[in-house]
């Protein structure tokens, strides 16, 4: 049983100056929840041009109230009301030679209850317009292209008209009353691609009174739900990053995280006043 | 620059991060990085950070994590597009 979403939509930014947002996007003032940044592992191809990265973020999430009441506390390990703290593995390639970006985060905690997959694509648009006006643009265009990217003081985004085509998606996935770790394990036993059908997921004590797929299927929906709502906050982190990026180059960027991780250091624990708290990914909040 | 989740690594994180961003808007974006020049500074970080995350107990909800992942994936998600 699986949920899934997906949407288009254009940044008005070069494909580069996209991807560094991406891995400088936490702090921002829509994600002042997101409590560390952590590089795991980071491998550059030189021959394919290609940088992957797995980063681990820990964000402060507070569970929906429909998901406390539907599961035991026990399972959880939050709060009461609902808080606490969750892991977010993100995997992601930048391939430079073609233009495209793959990203992808998970929750690792409660996914007995629910994962939450969010994978995004960020292209550098290739309709035949644009190539035949890069060609045109010769090397003048590239280096003004390439004038952001400069590490000084000066440096900025230029609006040069470049955009960078973004596809997201959402997955969510319930595993919540299946005994799936033992009946993955009798699975890797026989026979690669086995009918699953023939072993029914068993309910936990607390589901008798549910059927496993309908709980599942209530769960899905509301991290569906909760993910269409972080969809646009998520949007506008990288949008404020951007903009830095655009106004003052890699300075203001980093200026801006600095305001934005006292911001999240003072709210800590307090109400949820100022801008909306969710920065996507991962969905574990 | 975003925090590491643990505090001693901080430092050692920002000198990474530092480099990182240098290297990969002045050479990766434009193709001209024959190396990650900044891997020395990688293992620094590592190094701490291994540490605290075994401290933590999150190296292993990390191993588990991504080796369930994977199960998952070849089992419900297939990519969709």
């Amino acid at each position: 049983m699986v949920k899934f979403y997906s949407s288009n939509d254009t940044y008005a930014y070069p494909f580069p100056a996209v991807t560094l947002a991406y891995f400088l996007r936490y702090p921002n003032p829509y994600s002042t929840h997101v409590l560390s940044t952590d590089t795991i592992a980071r491998h550059y191809d030189a021959e394919k041009q290609q940088l992957t990265t797995v980063r681990l973020h820990l964000k402060r999430s507070k569970l929906p109230s429909a998901v406390l009441k539907l599961v035991p506390r026990s399972l959880l390990g939050a709060s009461a009301s609902g808080d606490t703290q969750s892991y977010i593995l993100e995997k992601s390639v930048v391939d430079m030679r073609n233009g495209v970006m793959d990203t992808e985060s998970r929750n690792l905690e409660w996914t007995g209850i629910l994962s939450v997959i969010e994978r995004q694509q960020f292209r550098r648009p290739t309709s035949p317009a644009q190539e035949d006006a890069k060609f045109w643009q010769g090397m003048e265009g590239a280096a003004r292209r390439h004038g952001f990217l400069s590490f000084g003081p000066g440096a900025k985004v230029e609006d040069n008209g470049e955009t960078t085509e973004v596809t997201s998606s959402v997955t969510l996935l319930s595993h919540v009353g299946e005994r799936w770790k033992k009946r993955k394990a009798a699975e890797g036993a026989t026979a690669a691609g086995a009918a699953e059908d023939d072993q029914q997921p068993q309910k936990m004590g607390f589901l008798k009174s549910w059927t496993t797929a309908s709980l599942q299927r209530s769960i899905e929906g509301i991290g569906l739900k909760r993910a269409m709502r972080s969809q646009p906050n998520a949007k506008e982190g990288m949008k404020v990053v951007l903009q830095r990026m655009r106004e003052g180059g890699l300075v203001a960027v980093l200026e801006g995280m600095r305001q934005d991780r006292e911001a999240g250091l003072l709210t800590y624990g307090e109400s949820k006043s100022g801008p909306p708290r969710r920065g996507g990914d991962g969905g574990a909040d | 620059m975003s925090a590491s989740l643990a505090p001693e690594c901080n430092e050692v994180k920002e000198r990474y991060d530092n480099c990182f961003l240098k290297w990969y808007s002045e050479k990766f974006l434009r193709g001209t990085s024959t190396s990650d020049e900044c891997e020395p500074l990688f293992k620094q970080y590592e190094q701490c950070l291994t540490k605290a995350l075994r401290a933590r107990g999150i190296d292993s909800m990390l191993k588990d994590a991504r080796e369930d992942n994977r199960d998952n994936d070849a089992e419900h998600m297939k990519p969709r597009r």
